[in-house]
């Protein structure tokens, strides 16, 4: 079943066009990003329901200008009977003003115009077509079910949360030579079973995501026994004793690797402040050879998967790494004019009301040729790491620094059933990927909830691997 | 648009309603190192709904609830549709009953802010100026920042005639400085503010340009193993936000807290000091400082946690209804008093000070607390040598009877707390 596009975005299209031209008779680059996304958050445990508009909900405009020296922007949502030329006029005389102030400084950086081919194009997704039979009503009563099903499974259960969220987002991007919309449905859903015995309270976590609706309901379900199975555990988990281990790496736990540990590293707006390491290092090796590295909006199906990004850039593909050696990093398009190189379809923003920065989309290392079983037999003393809770980027310095929930003690090729938590994984980035010895066929991509750029900022992205070997510092 | 809201809600006859109004207008600034590198400005107004439907089951009570965005372009058939869908939806919503707030007739304190006296974009060269002040350092700096200042004007409106509103200011200063010694380095800070204060930004930069310098003569860490650690730094603020989790109304009601009133909140047999928590609505130059929170609850000081006994449940009007306690209203902003020890006297022997992490993290349901270490400091009753790398992991419920909080403060934003803990016994991820 094809999405509906907004028509709120297809109706203002005329006037948008008409205060691009207006303003066009001032600046030389002028352009606009329309959103108008929209989504429910539905959240189930033992004590109560809750119902709201999804924290990505947005509906509004971002113009950017070429103000004669670098870029000027104005987020704004109202444009309800709105006389255009008037406030074509209004945001003439704010950037305008922003210039004077802007001369008054030697400190100023100067970008170069932005230069675009002529292009107009379309995507509209696609979700199950049973979709547009269910309602408020069936979803409520599904993650009830699902709720009850929990608390069957299990006598320690304190509580059992189950997340599910819908987002149906549909963006225009319009400028002199560019026509862009899009329109596409993304899922989220996450189930949290907390447990309790009369020592600690502990919890588990899983999730899905995709480029579906609904249906991704049957998928939380498939996983609870599970879930809650591994949360019992943990209240009898020791700390893990500080030290280096061979380790396997789940895939969601390798996701989280690509996506600290690489790429934030590759981000270019990093190298042109000269924060990321990762500027000395292209074409050199990173990695062990088995290790490959993709990022991209085209690169895989998951909820970072769009034709254009924030700034009307088509997504793409980017392998990162390739065999071990650093190829190329990921770009929004300011960052490419200053670095004059290509952008990649990474120019990304929380919503309209923020700015652009280069951000990841599905993150992910590809595939290689070994068997998991293979790879848990090869391990003498060491932890299959499940569950990444945290991350954080160091791509200066290339720590890394990644909360994981626990991990499976393997003694002698074989899993003990013992388990170790919490767990901080740490370690040099080039150190940890060019240890990795063995990387299993099949990879998994999730994307259940947010990445930030520092502390804010925050969009959706994808990662995900195959299982991964690898030496690294557990704590 | 207010009214054309309400209009249409009233024609469904809901339970109840609530809507808060948001006019947000800000001016943002960006910086690679003194350079201005683009100029951002927003002008946006939105609308949140909560509509409410009571219905019975078996002779019991609930109300259930949606709550939903309108924006300024939604047009009346469009808000008409979004009702009834929310409307639909809370009737699935099988919530215990509540009731909402009422009017008020005492009038909540105004948010002073020097910001008020002028225009969003007078203000952007004064705070550029003061975080640029000390940034004239030979081997470090400022690498890159931005600047957000926000004018907010919020209006609270419910179905039992509650009508409030305010204005606050909401600033906002990340900065990353670099030092470059045999590798170059950086820190990252994260300062937020309501009020025009040009000394504190000025001596946030001084501070984390000093902390850069001694980062970049740190070469290693310490051996794997148990340490007498004092913690500084955000990584207090984290620690101690299990406290305010778990004295929360919300947490408590849904039986995540086992935190009982009149009871200890750090167990039996407490060797160290005690905390002590309130909340104050009115905390100067902190961006959660309101005289109302979302539900239009007139914010008063509280005293949430004396001597490690809890006095009073915090939070918000529907789990204070459920629990049968004084709503206090969501106040997000925290004071914890300082303890018995000066940081000189933490000091006397030796130990492990870590002052800032990669992302320090404290899980509020489990009391576990760890993250990776960017700099610290080992006295190992000797000298005084910067360390890097590794990490620190533990859980607070296993060290909370034996911590000592510094007697000097320190204002994390919102979150005024002692500079310093000391712990025992924690264990570190090394070399």
């Amino acid at each position: 079943m094809k999405v509906i596009m907004s028509k709120f975005l297809e109706a203002s299209k005329s006037d948008i066009r008409k205060l691009i031209e207006n303003l066009s008779e001032d600046f030389n680059y002028v352009s606009v990003l329309g959103t108008d996304s929209h989504g429910k958050q539905y959240r189930v445990q033992k004590t109560g329901i809750s119902v709201q508009d999804s924290f990505w909900n947005e509906r509004g405009f971002v113009v950017r200008i070429h103000n004669g020296i670098n870029y000027s922007e104005l987020s704004f949502n109202n444009i309800s009977g709105q006389n255009m030329d008037g406030f074509a006029a209004e945001i003439k005389q704010k950037v305008k003003s922003e210039l004077a102030e802007i001369k008054k400084s030697k400190n100023i950086n100067g970008y170069p115009l932005i230069k675009e081919e002529k292009i107009k194009e379309e995507f509209i997704g696609e979700v199950d077509a049973s979709n547009k039979e269910i309602n408020d009503k069936d979803i409520i009563g599904k993650l009830i079910k699902l709720k009850d099903k929990a608390f069957l499974n299990s006598k320690l259960l304190v509580d059992f949360k189950l997340n599910f969220q819908q987002v149906h987002v549909s963006k225009i991007f319009l400028s002199k030579n560019k026509e862009l919309t899009q329109s596409y449905i993304w899922s989220e859903g996450s189930i949290l079973p907390i447990v309790r015995d009369e020592n600690s309270t502990k919890f588990n976590y899983a999730g899905a995501s995709g480029l579906k609706g609904a249906e991704l309901l049957d998928e939380l379900d498939e996983k609870i026994e599970n879930c809650i199975y591994t949360a019992e555990k943990l209240l009898k988990a020791k700390p893990v004793k500080p030290g280096e281990y061979e380790t396997i790496c789940s895939p969601e736990v390798s996701g989280i690797i690509a996506h600290e540990a690489f790429g934030h590293g590759v981000e270019m707006d990093m190298f042109v402040k000269h924060r990321a390491k990762a500027e000395e290092y292209l074409g050199k090796q990173v990695a062990s050879e088995l290790v490959t590295m993709h990022d991209g909006a085209s690169a895989a199906h998951n909820v970072s998967s769009y034709l254009f990004d924030d700034e009307g850039v088509i997504g793409k593909d980017t392998v990162v790494i390739h065999k071990g050696i650093l190829k190329a990093g990921i770009s929004d398009m300011l960052s490419a004019l200053k670095l004059n190189t290509e952008p990649t379809g990474n120019g990304k923003r929380q919503s309209f009301e923020r700015k652009t920065y280069t951000r990841m989309t599905n993150t992910y290392f590809a595939s290689g040729n070994d068997e998991l079983s293979d790879m848990i037999a090869s391990i003498k003393d060491g932890y299959l790491l499940e569950r990444p809770m945290s991350g954080m980027e160091d791509p200066k310095n290339w720590g890394i620094q990644c909360m994981v929930n626990y991990g499976r003690e393997i003694k002698n090729g074989k899993l003990t059933g013992n388990i170790v938590a919490p767990i901080v994984l740490t370690g040099y980035v080039p150190d940890l990927l060019k240890s990795i010895s063995m990387v299993s066929k099949e990879v998994l991509l999730e994307g259940t909830g947010a990445c930030g750029k520092g502390y804010k900022e925050f969009v959706k992205v994808s990662s995900g691997g195959p299982y991964i070997k690898a030496k690294v510092r557990l704590g | 648009m207010i009214e054309r809201i309400k209009a249409i809600l009233d024609s469904f006859k809901p339970g109840g309603y609530k809507i808060i109004e948001s006019k947000i207008s800000s001016e943002e600034r960006f910086f690679i190192k003194k350079n201005l590198d683009m100029s951002r400005s927003k002008k946006v107004q939105h609308f949140k709904v909560t509509i409410y439907k009571d219905f019975e089951e078996n002779d019991v009570k609930y109300r259930g609830s949606s709550t939903f965005d309108v924006h300024p372009t939604n047009t009346d058939s469009e808000i008409e549709k979004l009702v009834e869908d929310n409307y639909f939806a809370a009737g699935f919503v099988k919530n215990e009953y509540y009731e909402l707030p009422e009017k008020s007739e005492e009038k909540g304190k105004e948010i002073r802010s020097k910001f008020s006296g002028k225009a969003l974009n007078y203000w952007m060269p004064k705070l550029a100026e003061a975080l640029y002040k000390e940034d004239h350092k030979e081997k470090g700096g400022i690498n890159s920042a931005e600047i957000f200042l926000n004018k907010i004007y919020k209006r609270i409106i419910n179905s039992k005639g509650l009508d409030v509103n305010f204005e606050v200011y909401n600033g906002m200063i990340e900065f990353i400085t670099f030092w470059k010694a045999q590798e170059e380095i950086e820190l990252y800070k994260m300062l937020t503010f309501s009020d025009y204060k040009p000394e504190l930004v000025e001596k946030a930069v001084k501070e984390l340009l000093f902390l850069s310098e001694k980062r970049a003569a740190a070469e290693e860490t310490v051996a794997s193993g148990k340490y007498r650690v004092i913690l500084g730094d955000t990584a207090v603020k984290e620690v101690l936000s299990y406290y305010v989790y778990n004295s929360d109304a919300e947490a408590v009601y849904n039986k995540i807290s086992n935190l009982k009133s009149g009871e200890s909140v750090q167990g039996k047999n407490v060797s160290g000091d005690l905390i002590s928590l309130k909340l104050d609505p009115q905390l100067e130059n902190s961006i959660y400082s309101a005289p109302y929170d979302n539900d239009g609850v007139l914010l008063n000081k509280v005293n949430v946690i004396e001597d490690g006994i809890i006095k009073e449940y915090h939070g918000d009007f529907r789990h204070s209804n459920y629990l049968k306690v004084k709503a206090t209203g969501s106040i997000n902003n925290v004071i914890i008093s300082g303890g018995s020890k000066t940081i000189e006297e933490m000091k006397n022997e030796p130990y492990v000070e870590l002052i800032s992490f990669s992302d320090f993290q404290t899980d509020v349901l489990t009391g576990d607390f760890g993250g990776e270490i960017r700099l610290g400091f080992l006295y190992d009753g000797n000298d005084i040598k910067p360390i890097t790398g590794g990490s620190l992991s533990g859980n607070i419920k296993d060290i909370q009877n034996n911590i000592y909080l510094s007697k000097e403060a320190e204002d994390y934003g919102g979150f005024v707390a002692p500079k310093a803990i000391e712990m025992f016994n924690v264990s570190i991820a090394g070399k």
